[in-house]
């Protein structure tokens, strides 16, 4: 892995009509690194990865991937690019079995266009090989996704980004709605992603979930940053307290403390 | 480009017509008038079945035409001015260029406020006679007795027979269903069946349980009334009749209570290579091309071009020569009944738009 | 139905065996039914066996036939609809639209006529030109559903009204007619003009018919028994190869006494047909029972390791308590069935006559009986072996018992032959089931060789058994033809509709375009992250079933020469109730095209079955929403068991 990073982020600022949902954000990813996004709700995580996807574009500032200024018009675009997102609830189709949601959208193709099918045996075992591979052992690729744990589902969809290719790798919010066991689950995920030589993009409100991970951690408020600091940089307690926009935390506390010796 | 080929299509034909009849009409080029050369073709043609209904028909020729001249009659009815009403219409301006009166046509197309106001409109305008359907008696009885009240001649048409008396109408221009299912009965004991299928397209219209009902009536055999399947899914019809008829092997007779259904039970009993007297209700192409073919052996016919024609000579009648025909009892156009022997000649009506 | 087994103890067994110790090894019957469609088709069998029951011509090759001819197009229509149900949309516009495109049709290819009459082309080029209009119509929908965002209930009911209104406008502006016609006109002019337009072609590919009668072939009796006896003993041999552990050495002594079986069943066979099987001959149906028994151990003793450990006659109260119920509710039915008098059919309640009572008594205990005794053998079977084939063995025996029980109590040759004959057939087989799986020892661990084989025979036994079927369907034979038989026609719609569905089930299982309705219609947002062209898929579906919907409508205009303005208008709701009657889910991603096939069988043998049973027809709808309701029940319930044992 080069030092070079996969994707570069310099300025970049959106705008709905007036509305500033996203300004002079600045960071970048490496190869084999995670690089963690970290924002309360309406920090504007959720245009950021958006940018990153292709759903949206930037209004303002450079956006490298590989050293080249991109600007992706659909999620496909950014997919082909080897930008790939995984959501934290949109990611799998419930009813679906678990080899249909693997290759969904890509599907390994037998026969001459119009007759067409899937050659099923090659996608159950690419399928099942690769979640072996991330350490996932799936008992029937034929099962639904419906079926199995979130932390699960969350890797299937890591299993299947890193398959496909996929440089970066987006997650939003993997951890958000898992039981603590399942968010260390996860998080094993993602470093066995960054591993495997894709850069990742973890973004989450939670810095204990960031912290352990991360290589690098851009810190989001209100459309803005916050900051963008290498691990180095800084301590677990500093981030929660950027993060939460550190003043108001603060005021927050003392109010707390406040309350408490009132009791 | 059509449109042209069908008038020269009219024309030719009523030119051979008029050769044949030999009346030389000085209104030639007047559709309606051939119209109303058809219309004594088709009253030959249900004097041929021998039915009630059409004394007035014989005073036509006493009457003075110049007579009627300024007289304006109304004909206000719930008309969709579809296939059925279009030949009602055909008759009434028929009946008016005969007569020489002037004719207002107003169609409801079903809805019953349009025909209030329409009926106040004719009695502001001073009309000599109104005729007018009754489907929703309830909203219409009372314009109707306003009318009547204003001096003016009403006779009800098509629906109303129970209610013309209430309104004071002269009488009713029009067919029952239960006399129509009668007459069919009677078909089919001359045909010398025993076990009729009554098939009905629709699970709840009062008509068509009627018309079973008249069947029921008249026919010395065994009914079975039975709802068989919607005319928007003609397969299940042909396979609900098939079914019943299989079911029943005694079945040789079916009255379909309408021209589709009676279609569907021709396909049925053909399909089951069963021989059944199939009998259908109201004209199509298709069935009087099957009754000319012998596959069917007739249709009830309501002969609603009477219905447009008859009030309108009624109305004249009453006003110039102070007629009133009926005798307070409703004037029947129908049953007529298309069969194979006069199917031929219908088929020329129809395509005229007067059957 | 014999429940699989569930195994707890399992476990080790199958990590011995060097599988997956977390897979639970299903049970065999669970590993070959378990498909989306089970639910809908045990509804329909149970339906069809019903109006077999209840009524005389619904049993007929000729009832066959109409309730073919009625799913025909029902079912197409119904498999394109739920495969835009899967993709999460509904199209109201379906049921006008098949008679819109046949009317299009004929209006393209008549020429005389009315104010304006018709186009006057010839059917190679009308036929594609109404295709295009209804690939036209699909994107139309389609279109307007993805642009305006609103629900597609509320776009194609604009659709349906704009369809209904012009099918009348133009019915009437053109032709001056609510009816277009004809279509086998286009046969008269071939006469004077030098071509019929393609009518003679296309009638055969859209309307020609197999008339039964005109088929006579003597030895399809014996091609019949063959077929279905092959096929069922082929079925027997998978079930075992898919059941039992294969020995490491076969056992020679095995072959013989299997060959014994053989003779004896053939003896039985040849004895039962030279008395011509309507004495209900038991001797010949001992000797063949006794054949299938014999010979299936034969079976077994040739190719399995035999079962060591065999657990005790122990009945835990988990198994005994729906035995006691299933032996109190037989023993219900037999009461009820002597009690009531077969032959009195007036009424004594509210449209129930003591006759109708007495059937649904026995029917609904005696059905009641068999699944309690079947879960009773299943929970046995959790701790002995030796209980479970018991119970089963018991059953077998009191199903053998309740077949001479409808001997000897009805009248109709249909019971005292038909109905004995399948049931000790089935009764021999249990007990077979019961006494070999007692015997040999369960494979507990994937076998590739075995589950091929197993599958295989799956396949050419049931296939062997269809054919059986339908030749005995197509040809008559000419003691039938003494007797009068009636004419049954097996139009080619039933070959479009057969057609249809198998190419709508491989698309949806096997193809890119499967996959992505799928997945639109459970997850659209995830697809479309995912890369999957959503409203691509969305349209191509509504054009699908523009598709159909022209087919049906060409198939109509066919059939029935002339197609009136409001064919078609309503139905759409039949082909989504077809739909969700054969598992396909309101709510999108989740159904089959083969079960919303049987969904229309269902509701055709519903709309047949009432006016062949000569019910009343004013409470048609009553009978057809009890039956609808019933199937969807049953479905849902067999489906949800049947997922539930994966």
């Amino acid at each position: 892995m080069t030092d070079k990073p996969v994707l570069e982020l310099n300025n970049i600022g959106k705008f709905y009509g007036n509305i500033i949902a996203l300004k002079g954000v600045t960071t970048e990813v490496l190869a084999g690194k995670v690089t963690c996004v970290l924002g309360d709700n309406g920090a504007g995580k959720s245009t950021f990865i958006k940018i990153l996807a292709g759903v949206h574009q930037h209004d303002e500032g450079e956006f490298l991937l590989e050293g080249e200024e991109v600007r992706f018009n659909s999620p496909r675009e950014a997919l082909n690019k080897g930008i790939a997102a995984v959501y934290q609830d949109l990611a799998m189709v419930p009813l679906m079995s678990v080899w249909r949601n693997f290759f969904l959208g890509s599907e390994p193709t037998k026969g001459v266009w119009p007759i067409e099918w899937i050659d099923k045996p090659k996608a159950k075992a690419i399928a099942k090989a690769e979640m072996a591979k991330m350490g996932i052992d799936i008992r029937d690729t034929e099962q639904p996704v419906g079926t199995l744990s979130g932390g699960e589902r969350q890797s299937v969809a890591i299993a299947r980004a890193v398959y496909f290719g996929a440089k970066v790798l987006i997650l939003d919010e993997p951890t958000s709605a898992l039981g603590v066991r399942q968010s260390g689950v996860v998080l094993r995920y993602i470093v066995e992603a960054a591993k495997r030589g894709l850069g990742v993009i973890f973004i989450t409100h939670n810095p204990a979930h960031a912290y352990p991970v991360g290589d690098r951690f851009l810190i989001l408020n209100r459309g803005e940053s916050m900051g963008n600091f290498a691990k180095s940089e800084i301590t677990q307690s500093e981030l929660t307290q950027l993060m939460a926009g550190g003043a108001e935390l603060e005021q927050l506390q003392h109010e707390l403390e406040a309350a408490m010796a009132r009791d | 480009m059509k449109k042209l080929k069908g008038l020269l299509a009219l024309l030719f034909a009523f030119t051979l017509f008029a050769a044949a009849c030999g009346d030389t009409s000085d209104e030639a080029d007047d559709p309606t008038t051939t119209a109303g050369d058809d219309s004594a073709e088709t009253t030959e043609a249900m004097e041929d079945d021998g039915d009630e209904g059409e004394a007035p028909e014989t005073t036509e020729a006493d009457v003075d035409l110049t007579q009627g001249g300024d007289l304006t009659f109304h004909m206000i009815t719930h008309s969709d001015d579809g296939p059925f009403w279009s030949v009602v219409k055909k008759g009434a301006e028929a009946a008016a260029a005969d007569v020489g009166v002037t004719l207002v046509w107003m169609p409801g197309n079903n809805d019953p406020g349009k025909m209030v106001t329409d009926i106040a409109t004719a009695i502001g305008e001073g009309s000599n006679g109104i005729a007018a359907s009754l489907p929703s008696p309830d909203q219409l009885i009372g314009p109707l007795q306003d009318a009547v009240a204003a001096g003016i001649p009403v006779y009800t048409i098509n629906s109303g027979v129970n209610d013309y008396q209430t309104i004071g109408a002269t009488s009713h221009v029009g067919q029952t269903e239960f006399i129509a299912g009668q007459g069919a009965g009677l078909r089919f004991n001359d045909a010398g069946a025993t076990h009729v299928l009554c098939g009905r397209q629709e699970q709840s219209n009062v008509g068509l349980t009627e018309r079973c009902n008249g069947l029921k009536d008249t026919f010395t055999g065994t009914v079975t009334d039975e709802f068989v399947g919607l005319d928007a899914d003609q397969t299940e019809q042909i396979n609900g009749i098939k079914a019943l008829m299989e079911a029943s092997p005694d079945i040789d007779g079916f009255l379909g209570v309408g021209p589709v259904i009676a279609m569907s039970g021709l396909t049925a009993s053909q399909d089951l290579g069963r021989d059944v007297v199939v009998g259908g209700f109201d004209i199509t192409p298709e069935i009087i091309d099957a009754i000319e073919a012998g596959d069917v052996a007739f249709t009830v016919d309501q002969q609603q071009y009477l219905q447009g024609y008859l009030p309108v000579v009624l109305m004249f009648l009453e006003a110039t020569n102070q007629n009133t025909a009926g005798g307070g009892l409703p004037i029947l156009t129908g049953p007529g009944f298309v069969t194979p022997e006069n199917a031929g000649a219908v088929k020329e009506l129809v395509a005229a738009g007067t059957r | 139905m014999t429940p699989s087994t569930t195994r707890v103890a399992d476990a080790t067994a199958a990590s011995a065996a060097g599988g997956d110790e977390r897979l639970a090894y299903r049970g065999v019957f669970a590993r070959i039914l378990v498909r989306p469609e089970i639910g809908a088709a045990i509804a329909a069998v149970s339906i069809w066996i019903f109006f077999w029951a209840v009524s005389v011509p619904f049993g007929l090759t000729s009832g066959a036939a109409s309730i073919l001819d009625v799913s025909a197009t029902l079912g197409i229509m119904a498999v394109a609809v739920s495969m835009l149900m899967i993709g999460g949309e509904f199209d109201l516009s379906a049921g006008a639209a098949t008679g819109a495109f046949g009317i299009i049709t004929l209006l393209l290819v008549r020429d005389v006529t009315g104010e304006m009459g018709g186009a006057g082309l010839s059917l190679w080029f009308a036929l594609p030109l109404s295709f295009l209009l209804a690939m036209g119509l699909g994107l139309f929908n389609g279109t307007l559903v993805n642009k305006t965002s609103l629900p597609s209930f509320i776009v194609t009911l604009a659709s349906f009204f704009i369809l209904v209104g012009s099918k009348l406008g133009f019915a009437k502006l053109l032709v001056d007619q609510i009816q277009v016609g004809k279509m086998n006109d286009l046969a008269i002019f071939s006469e004077d003009r030098a071509s019929d337009k393609g009518y003679a072609f296309f009638n055969r590919i859209f309307a020609a018919e197999w008339e039964r009668n005109l088929h006579q072939w003597d030895s399809r009796d014996a091609f019949y028994t063959f077929g279905v006896v092959a096929g069922l003993t082929l079925l027997v041999i998978a079930l075992y190869e898919l059941r039992f552990r294969r020995k490491e050495t076969q056992n020679m002594l095995g072959l013989g006494v299997c060959l014994a079986g053989i003779v004896l069943g053939l003896v039985g066979i040849f004895n039962l047909h030279n008395t011509r099987g309507t004495q209900g001959d038991v001797v010949g149906a001992g000797f063949i029972g006794f054949g299938i028994l014999v010979g299936f151990i034969g079976l077994a003793m040739w190719r399995y390791e035999s079962l060591n450990d065999r657990g005790g006659l122990t009945l835990t109260a988990d198994a005994s308590r729906p035995l006691i119920l299933g032996l109190v509710a037989l023993a219900a039915s037999f009461i009820a069935a002597r009690y009531f008098d077969s032959q009195n059919s007036e009424d004594i309640f509210f449209m129930v006559t003591e006759q109708g009572l007495r059937a649904i008594l026995f029917v609904g205990l005696g059905a009641t009986a068999a699944v309690f005794l079947l879960i009773s053998s299943s929970r046995a079977g959790y701790t002995s072996q030796t209980a479970r084939s018991a119970v089963l063995m018991l059953t077998a025996l009191l199903v053998a018992a309740t077949a001479f029980f409808i001997r000897a109590e009805s009248v109709t040759p249909k019971f005292r032959t038909q109905v004995l004959a399948v049931m000790l057939v089935l009764a021999a087989l249990m007990a077979t089931w019961a006494v070999t799986t007692l015997l040999f020892a369960e494979r507990r661990s994937p076998d590739d060789k075995a589950e091929r084989l197993g599958r295989t025979l799956v396949i050419v036994g049931s296939s062997l058994a269809v054919m059986g079927v339908v030749a005995r369907m197509l040809f008559v034979v000419q003691a039938e033809i003494d007797a009068g038989a009636p004419p049954s026609k097996f139009s080619v719609r039933i070959l479009w509709f057969l057609g249809f569905t198998a190419a709508c089930a491989w698309v949806l299982a096997r193809t890119k375009f499967g996959s992505w309705t799928f997945a639109v219609g459970g997850n659209k947002q995830a697809s479309r992250q995912i890369g999957v062209p959503a409203e691509r898929t969305k349209t191509q579906l509504f054009m699908l079933v523009a598709g159909a919907a022209w087919l049906v409508g060409t198939l109509l205009a066919f059939r029935l020469n002339t197609i009136q303005a409001s064919t078609g208008d309503g139905l759409e709701f039949e082909f989504i109730i077809a739909a969700v009657v054969g598992g396909t889910m309101l709510t999108g991603g989740y159904g089959s095209a083969i079960g919303a096939a049987i969904g229309a069988i269902i509701m055709a043998m519903a709309k047949q079955g009432i006016p062949s049973s000569r019910w009343n027809s004013d409470w048609r709808f009553v009978f057809l929403g009890v039956i609808l309701l019933l199937a969807v029940i049953a479905n849902d319930f067999i489906r949800s068991k049947a997922e539930a044992a994966r």
